[in-house]
């Protein structure tokens, strides 16, 4: 009887190539039949030390240092770090340029949603929906392309400021970009709320219960899945996000759908935000040079991520190059929840549930 | 969502994908390419170099003169040099078409020469770069073109001899 239960129980790598993104995660997994018993997790495979490289960078160099940390979240850290090192040296950003840089996190929060949940129709096998919405993202990318000069790697910020101005063409594009997208949006919200496919792989798969998830510190649309309400734009909103309509979904499925269901609401969301910065967007500078003084001393900074919360760390010095730049990624708690969301899973669901917490690996690795 | 609807708008209104190579692939008027250098215009105040944070600028002093290399291939286009320049004397191109063999990969360079020559008032070998815009201010064509001839320090005494006139 004994032998027969040995017998039965597996462990099985998954990964480290090719989980649910083209990214090294690496999870050892003991399998009972096609039930997951328990799951390691191990990290590392893309450590490339951007924190020690960060401390031989001059601030400047380092807006595009860790614009490059994340593809998707890719905006948000120059963002942070911009913000830390604002505070340090009491930098005033103006107006025009807080809006620029609402706008700018804006559209990638919509370009990284829909990557996201496209990836989720791919691994659910609906291969038709998953080139649909990426298709629909498209016009996101496009929009940051015609407006930022890159589709991924915006470059939008500056140290007490915007990189990148919007004149009347470019927020002329932009409108009918929104216009575009919205209804394509909302229409694969529809999708995945009623097509029978997505449910069925989706609906009570990873959950992630409420406790579990305040257990875990989990952030962005994980805990908004989970039931909890926390959103960095309104629990402390930066640049001027408390004069927008910022809607924070909460769901309390706790599963893989819920997530997919708030990061679509979400980009339905964006595309609101975005259509009252430009039409309240003011007048004047949006930097001031781009090269402030920053004297010595520390900050920490704050701002919601597509993924979830992202903290930065900033020391400075008397040199140019920081003494120490540390960040706290979101998907560095989000990845601990997967032993609770793996527990108890099927083994073909591995790809589904990863893949619903939009891990980064490059930047919780760095 | 109706995917026999999707299906036949695709089939009336696609394919979405850009035939490149065979035709050219539309690009963004404002898009992030390939890197340009104007010795003319350059000040020589070697900003770029300081804020590219991928090494790719390069200065070196030779007998010509200040020689400016910007290699592609360590480029990442990011704009900081473009974005920190005074005076727009690099700056990002619309052009993406960077493929190249293996062989070229030491000519991937933008290259220019800030040349050196002998400054008018005082003989000695001076650099020939642009005048900084914020102390050429209301100066006349000619002014700016003798400026611009001098060294650093006859470029001081200039102005001092300029202000008291
Ligand atoms: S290209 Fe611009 S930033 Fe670089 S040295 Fe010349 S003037 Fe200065
Ligand atoms: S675009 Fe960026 S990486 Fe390229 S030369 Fe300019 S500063 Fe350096």
């Amino acid at each position: 009887m004994t032998d027969h239960t040995v017998a039965c129980s597996y462990k099985i790598p998954v990964g480290p190539l090719h989980v649910a993104l083209e990214e090294p995660m690496y999870f050892r997994v003991a399998v009972k039949g096609e039930t997951i018993e328990t799951v390691e997790l191990n990290a590392g495979h893309v450590h490339r030390g951007v924190e020690y490289l960060a401390t031989k960078r001059t601030l400047l160099q380092n807006m595009i240092l860790t614009e490059r940390i994340c593809s998707l979240c890719s905006n948000s850290h120059p963002e942070a770090l911009a913000m830390a090192a604002e505070t340090i040296g009491a930098v005033e950003v103006p107006e025009r340029a807080q809006y620029l840089r609402v706008i700018a996190g804006e559209v990638k929060r919509v370009a990284s949603h829909l990557f996201n949940v496209g990836i989720l129709a791919h691994l659910v096998g609906y291969e038709a929906l998953f080139m649909h919405a990426m298709q629909v993202r498209e016009v996101a990318q496009d929009l940051k392309e015609a407006v930022y000069g890159n589709r991924m790697d915006l470059g939008a910020h500056c140290l007490g400021g915007t990189r990148c101005d919007m004149d009347d063409e470019a927020i002329t594009y932009m409108r009918s970009a929104l216009d575009k997208l919205e209804p394509d949006v909302r229409e694969l919200e529809k999708t995945y709320r009623t097509n029978g496919s997505i449910l069925r792989r989706t609906r009570g798969i990873g959950i992630l219960s409420h406790a579990d998830a305040i257990a875990c510190g989990v952030v962005g649309p994980v805990a908004r899945a989970s039931g909890i309400q926390y959103d960095v734009r309104t629990a402390a909103p930066y640049h001027v996000y408390d004069r927008l309509p910022v809607n924070v979904p909460v769901l309390d499925g706790c599963d893989v759908w819920s997530r997919a269901m708030i990061r679509l609401s979400e980009a339905v969301n964006s595309i609101e935000i975005l259509r009252v910065c430009l039409d309240q967007l003011p007048e004047g500078p949006i930097n001031d040079g781009g090269d402030p003084y920053i004297p010595p001393g520390q900050a920490i900074a704050r701002t919601e991520a597509p993924r979830g919360e992202l903290v930065y760390y900033l020391k400075t010095n008397d040199n140019p190059e920081p003494e120490r730049l540390k960040w706290r990624v979101p998907s560095y708690p989000n990845w601990d929840a997967l032993t609770f969301m793996l527990k108890e899973a099927k083994v073909a669901d591995i790809a589904i549930i990863v893949n619903s917490i939009d891990p980064c690996i490059s930047c919780t690795e760095r | 969502m109706n995917f026999l609807q999707l299906f036949a708008h695709n089939l009336t209104q696609g394919p979405f994908t850009d035939p490149f190579p065979f035709q050219p692939a539309p690009t963004a008027k404002r898009f992030r390419g390939k890197i340009e250098f104007d010795p003319e215009t350059c000040e020589g105040c070697r900003k770029c170099e300081k804020v590219c944070p991928a090494g790719a600028i390069r200065f070196t002093k030779t007998d010509k003169g200040l020689e400016f290399d910007c290699w592609h291939d360590s480029c990442v286009f990011c704009g900081n040099c473009e974005f920190h320049c005074p005076t727009n004397a690099i700056h990002q191109t619309q052009d993406w078409h960077l493929a190249h063999v293996q062989q070229d990969k030491y000519s991937m360079v933008a290259h220019g020469v800030i040349p050196s020559h002998e400054c008018p008032s005082c003989g000695k070998p001076a650099l020939f770069t642009a005048a900084p815009a914020n102390k050429v201010k209301g100066f006349s064509e000619a002014e700016i073109a003798e400026f611009r001839a001098l060294c650093p320090k006859c470029r001081g005494k200039y102005l001092r001899d300029r202000k008291s006139r």
